[in-house]
C-alpha cells in the first residue's frame, strides 16, 4: 500500500480517537492502535523500500503550502513514536483507567492521541512555520500530560519547569528557523549543505533542540517532569519525545554546513552527558528520577556517535563514521524500547506499592514476578550488557570510534577520551541497575506496603512482554535491522552509500544468540543439579546475627555512597545527620538528598536574581496617574532630546 | 574435525588449567611464609567436593540466586574463547571482539552482583556496592590498556591487537594490567581471598551465601577470570603471535606461571590496603595504561 494512504489513515484515526477519547476508552484504545499501526506501517514501507514518500499538497496553511515528506531518518523516528505510542496506550488503559482516576483519564487520553499525532507531524513536516506549529503542538500535549495529576504540588511544579525550559528551547528555534527562511529565502527545508553562510545557524538548532533531547547541561528539567509524570507518560517522555530533539539534531546537521567545531562540541557534549547523566543517575532514591537520569546518559551515547559521525563527515573518512552513526541510530530504537520497558516496570511498582522510593521497597519478586522478570530484561539492555539489545548499538559505536582511532586522523583525539568516557559511563550503568533492580525486586519487604504489593493486570503486562520481546529480537537478530539503520545514514548522508551488514555484526549477531542459549542452558543445568543434590532454605547468613530486620539491608545511599564520593564535585549531595548520642541512643538517623546541580545550585539562584530585580523594577508601578504623567513627559522629553542631538550636524 | 580438536583444546586449556593457578599462588604463599600449604591441585578437590554437596539457600532468595553464577559462568567462558592462545588463536574472532569480551566480564559481574543482593543481607549489599563501584575505574583501565593495543597494531581484534608485543610501552602496559588483574581477581592489595572478617572483603563477601554446586561454579569461573587475565598480559607483553607453534605453548604456560608466581608473591609482601587507597591504585593503574597510550601514538608516529 501507498505510504500516503496509510499515513492519512493513521492521522485520521488519530484525530477520531482525540473525540473519542473524551468518552469512549475501548474505542479511543481501538483508534489509537489503528493509527499506529497504519503509521508503523508506513514508516517500515520506507525504510525497507528504496523511495521516499513526498506530498506537495494544494493547502495552504499560515500562507504557506503544506508540503510533507517521509525519508529513511523520519521514518526510522516514526517507527519507534508508533511503537511507543501504541504500547504506552495499552498501557494506561489500565495503569490510568477510569476506575482510578475518573476526571483525569478521559484528559489523559485526548493528549496522548494528540501528543503521538503532533509527534508524528513533527517527523513528516519540512516547512520551517509548519514545524514550529507541531513542535509547540507536541510540547503542550506532553505538558498535559505531564500534569495530568495536578492535584500535586510537585506534578504542577515539573511541569511548569518543563514548560519554561521547552519554550527556550523554542525560542532558539523560532530564531533558527526565521534566520533560515531570510537566509534562504524560503521557509521550506531540504539539505543546504552548499551555502556555506548558513553554518553558525547550526548552533541555535544545538542549543534549541538539544534542551529537548536533554543533554547535559540543559537537561535540568527533565528529571522532574519525567518521574512526576505519570508512567506511561513517563515512558513515551523518556523514549520518544526526547528522541524528538535527537531527530532536529541529526536533521539538521545532515542538512546544513556545519561548523568546524560542531563535531567536537557534539561529541563532547555526548561524552559529557553519558558520564555525568549516569553518575546522577546512580545517586538517586527515586526509581522514576534514576531512569530519567539514566536517558540523559543514553542521549549522550547517541550524541557520541552523532559527533563522531559528522568529525568523519568533515575529514572525509567515510567508514567509521557510518559505523558510529548507525550505531547512535540503532541506539535510538534500543533505547526506545527498552527505557519505556523499564519505566513501565517502575509504573507497575508505583502503582502495586504507591511509593517510586526504591529504600522503602524490596522483595518484590515474590509478589510480582512478571515485572520483575521484565525490569531484569530491561536492566540487563540498559547496561549495555551482552547478549541484549544495548550492547548491539553501544558497540557500533564503539567499533566507529576505535576505528578512528586507529586510522589515527585528528577524529582520534576526541575520539580516545569518548570510549573512555563510554567505559566508564557502561560500568556506572551496571551499578546504577544492579542497584535499582536489587533494591526493588531483590531482599526482604522493607514497608508494609511493599509487603503488600500485588502484580500488575495483563493490561500493563501485555506492554511490557512485547517491549521486552523487542529488545530480545533487536539483540539477537540485529542484521535484520541494519537495513533499516543503513538507508537512515544514507538519508542523513547521501553520500554514504546504504552499507552492506558488516561482517562483524553478524558475527555478534550469532555470538549474542549462542550466549543467550548458554545462559539458559546453564541455568536450567545448575538449577537441575542443585534439585537433585538437595536443597534446604535458612535464615541469610548474617555474620551469624540471628535476628536480621529487613531495615539492616543495604540502602540506596550506602550502595552509591563510594561513588557518589567521587563525583562529590558536581553531585554535591546534601545531608542531615543526627549521630547516636549517649550510652543508650535513642534516635539517630541520615536524610541524604542529591539535588539537580544544574538546577538548584546554578539556574535557581539566577533565576532567583532575576525576580528580584523585576521586583524592584515593579516599584515604579504603583498606580499614581501623577507620576505616570511624570514618566510619560520625562521619556518625551528624552527622546526629544535624542532627536534633537541626533538632528543637529 | 581441525575444529573439533581446536575446540576441545581450547576448552581444556581454559576449563581444566585454570583452577591450577590458585592453588600456585597458595603454594608461593606458604613457600615464602615457610609453611607447607596445601596442596597444589587443592582447589580440583574442592570443586569435587562441592560439587556432590547439598545447598543451603537463603529464604529470601529466588531462583535467580543460582542462576547469577551460572550466567557469571557463561559470560567467563564465553570472554574467555575470544583471547587468543597464542599461534592457536582464539576460538571466535572478528572486528571488535576486544568489547564484546571487556563486556562479557562486566556482564559477569553484574549477575554475581544480582545474585549477592538476592539475600537482603547487608554484607553482600557491602560487596557488591564495592565491586561495581571499584569496577568503574577498572574498567577505564581495560579500555585504555585496549586502546593502546589497538593504536601499537592498527587493529581492533584481540587475536591481531596481542600478536605482537607491545612495543615500548610495555613496561606501563604490563604494570597498569598487572594491576587491574589484582583488583579484578580480588587480590591482596585490594582484597583479601583469605580473610574471615566480612567487612573487609569485596568479592567473597558477595558469595558468602551460596553454597554446593553454586559455590562451585563460582569458584571456576573465578579461577578462569583470572587465567584470562593472565593470558592478556602475558601475551600483550610478548610476542606471542610471532613465535613458532611449537615455542608458544611452552612460553605461555611459563608466563601464566610467572604472572601466579608475581601474584603470589605481592600476597605474600603486601597487606591488603585501606579501602580508601583503593581507588587510588586503581587510577594510578588507568594512568600507566593512559601513558602506555600516548607511548604507542608516539611509537607509531616515529
Amino acid at each position: 500500500m501507498n505510504p500516503g494512504t496509510l499515513l492519512l489513515a493513521s492521522a485520521a484515526s488519530f484525530v477520531a480517537s482525540i473525540v473519542a477519547g473524551n468518552r469512549y476508552a475501548r474505542a479511543w484504545l481501538t483508534l489509537t492502535l489503528t493509527g499506529v499501526f497504519a503509521g508503523l506501517s508506513a514508516a517500515l514501507i520506507v525504510l525497507l523500500g528504496t523511495t521516499d514518500w513526498e506530498w506537495r499538497s494544494t493547502l495552504i496553511v499560515g500562507g504557506q503550502l503544506v508540503f510533507l515528506r517521509l525519508d529513511g531518518l523520519s521514518a526510522l523516528f516514526l517507527v519507534l513514536v508508533s511503537v511507543v505510542g501504541g504500547a504506552g496506550a495499552v498501557y494506561a488503559h489500565e495503569y490510568w483507567s477510569e476506575d482510578d482516576y475518573p476526571t483525569s483519564a478521559p484528559r489523559g487520553r485526548m493528549w496522548w492521541s494528540g501528543l503521538v499525532l503532533s509527534m508524528g507531524l513533527v517527523l513528516t513536516i519540512v516547512n520551517g512555520l509548519h514545524f514550529l506549529i507541531a513542535w509547540e503542538s507536541f510540547a503542550i500535549c506532553a505538558y498535559f500530560l505531564i500534569t495530568l495529576d495536578r492535584q500535586r504540588r510537585a506534578v504542577r511544579a515539573a511541569g511548569w519547569l518543563y514548560l519554561a525550559a521547552s519554550h527556550a528551547g523554542t525560542v532558539a528555534l523560532f530564531a533558527f528557523f526565521a534566520s533560515l527562511a531570510a537566509r534562504t529565502g524560503s521557509w521550506e527545508l531540504g539539505p543546504l549543505r552548499d551555502h556555506a553562510s548558513l553554518a553558525p545557524l547550526f548552533w541555535l538548532a544545538l542549543f534549541g533542540f538539544g534542551v529537548k533531547a536533554g543533554v547535559f547541561p540543559l537537561h535540568f528539567w527533565l528529571p522532574d517532569a519525567h518521574a512526576n509524570a505519570p508512567s506511561h507518560v513517563s515512558a513515551v517522555m523518556s523514549a520518544v519525545a526526547i528522541k524528538m530533539g535527537i531527530y532536529g539534531i541529526v536533521r539538521f546537521s545532515g542538512w546544513l554546513p556545519m561548523p568546524a567545531a560542531a563535531g567536537w562540541v557534539v561529541i563532547a557534549l555526548g561524552a559529557t552527558s553519558a558520564l555525568l547523566g549516569i553518575a546522577f543517575a546512580f545517586a538517586q532514591d527515586d526509581v522514576k528520577r534514576l531512569l530519567a537520569y539514566c536517558s540523559v546518559e543514553n542521549v549522550g551515547v547517541i550524541m557520541i556517535g552523532l559527533g563522531g559521525a559528522m568529525l568523519a563527515a568533515a575529514h572525509g573518512h567515510a567508514s567509521w563514521g557510518l559505523l558510529a552513526l548507525s550505531g547512535a541510530l540503532l541506539h535510538v530504537w534500543n533505547h526506545g524500547a527498552f527505557k519505556a520497558l523499564l519505566f513501565f516496570g517502575a509504573g507497575s511498582v508505583l502503582h502495586a506499592t504507591g511509593t517510586r522510593t526504591m529504600s522503602r521497597l524490596g522483595g518484590l519478586w515474590r509478589t510480582m514476578p512478571w515485572t520483575t522478570g521484565m525490569f531484569a530484561i530491561g536492566a540487563v539492555a540498559v547496561s549495555g550488557l551482552p547478549p541484549l539489545n544495548g550492547f548491539v548499538s553501544e558497540w557500533l559505536v564503539y567499533l566507529g570510534l576505535l576505528d578512528a582511532v586507529v586510522s589515527k586522523g585528528p577524529a582520534a583525539w576526541a575520539a580516545m577520551p569518548a570510549i573512555i568516557m563510554l567505559a566508564m559511563a557502561g560500568a556506572l550503568a551496571l551499578a546504577s541497575f544492579t542497584k535499582a533492580g536489587a533494591l526493588i525486586f531483590l531482599g526482604s519487604p522493607r514497608t508494609q506496603a511493599a509487603a503488600a504489593a500485588h502484580e500488575s493486570g495483563r493490561w500493563m503486562r501485555l506492554p511490557m512482554l512485547t517491549l521486552a520481546a523487542l529488545c530480545i529480537a533487536l539483540a539477537l537478530v540485529p542484521v535484520l535491522f541494519w537495513p533499516a539503520v543503513a538507508r537512515a545514514v544514507n538519508a542523513w548522508d547521501t553520500s554514504w552509500p546504504p552499507a552492506a551488514v558488516p561482517n562483524s555484526l553478524t558475527s555478534i549477531g550469532r555470538t549474542q544468540v549462542a550466549l543467550a542459549l548458554a545462559a539458559v542452558a546453564a541455568t536450567f543445568l545448575l538449577l537441575h543439579k542443585v534439585r537433585t543434590n538437595g536443597l534446604r532454605r535458612g535464615l541469610t547468613w548474617d555474620c551469624a546475627y540471628a535476628a536480621p530486620t529487613a531495615h539492616m539491608q543495604y540502602s540506596s545511599g550506602s550502595f552509591a555512597g563510594i561513588v557518589v564520593g567521587w563525583f562529590a564535585w558536581i553531585l554535591r549531595p546534601q545531608g542531615i545527620v543526627r549521630r547516636p548520642r549517649g550510652l543508650l541512643p535513642l534516635k539517630a538517623f541520615r536524610i541524604g538528598h542529591n539535588p539537580e546541580t544544574v538546577l538548584e545550585l546554578v539556574i535557581g539562584p539566577v533565576s532567583r536574581v532575576i525576580v528580584q530585580a523585576s521586583r524592584t523594577a515593579s516599584r515604579l508601578q504603583h498606580g499614581n496617574l501623577q507620576a505616570y504623567i511624570l514618566y510619560v513627559i520625562a521619556a518625551l522629553v528624552a527622546l526629544g532630546s535624542v532627536a534633537w542631538l541626533a538632528g543637529t550636524p | 574435525m581441525n575444529d573439533l580438536v581446536r575446540l576441545l583444546l581450547h576448552v581444556a586449556w581454559w576449563l581444566l588449567l585454570a583452577p591450577l593457578l590458585p592453588g600456585i599462588i597458595n603454594r608461593v604463599k606458604s613457600w615464602v611464609a615457610g609453611r607447607r600449604g596445601p596442596p597444589i591441585l587443592q582447589l580440583y578437590f574442592d570443586l569435587a567436593r562441592l560439587w556432590k554437596k547439598s545447598v543451603v539457600m537463603s529464604t529470601l532468595a529466588s531462583p535467580a540466586f543460582i542462576a547469577g553464577p551460572a550466567v557469571a559462568w557463561v559470560a567467563v567462558v564465553g570472554a574467555a574463547m575470544l583471547v587468543p592462545l597464542g599461534p592457536a588463536g582464539a576460538l571466535l574472532h572478528f572486528r571488535g571482539d576486544v568489547l564484546l569480551m571487556l563486556y562479557l566480564l562486566a556482564l559477569a559481574r553484574f549477575a554475581t552482583a544480582w545474585a549477592a543482593m538476592e539475600t537482603g543481607s547487608a554484607f553482600e549489599g557491602m560487596g557488591a556496592a564495592r565491586e561495581v563501584s571499584y569496577a568503574i575505574l577498572a574498567e577505564a583501565a581495560m579500555v585504555a590498556a585496549m586502546l593502546s593495543l589497538s593504536i601499537e597494531t592498527g587493529t581492533v581484534s584481540l587475536t591481531t591487537m596481542l600478536a605482537p608485543s607491545a612495543g615500548a610501552g610495555a613496561v606501563l602496559l604490563a604494570a597498569g594490567l598487572f594491576t587491574v588483574l589484582l583488583a579484578e581477581n580480588c587480590r591482596v592489595p585490594f582484597d583479601d581471598p583469605n580473610t574471615h572478617l566480612e567487612l573487609t572483603m569485596i568479592h567473597e563477601v558477595m558469595v558468602l551465601d551460596h553454597s554446593g554446586p553454586p559455590l562451585a561454579v563460582i569458584l571456576h569461573g573465578a579461577s578462569v577470570k583470572l587465567l584470562l587475565f593472565s593470558v592478556l598480559l602475558v601475551q600483550a607483553v610478548l610476542p606471542m603471535g610471532e613465535l613458532s607453534p611449537t615455542a608458544a605453548p611452552g612460553v605461555l604456560l611459563v608466563g601464566v606461571f610467572t604472572v601466579a608466581v608475581g601474584v603470589g608473591l605481592v600476597e605474600s609482601f603486601l597487606a591488603r590496603f585501606s579501602f580508601r587507597r583503593v581507588p587510588l591504585l586503581l587510577t594510578t593503574a588507568f594512568l600507566l595504561c593512559i601513558f602506555a597510550v600516548l607511548v604507542a601514538w608516539k611509537g607509531g608516529a616515529a
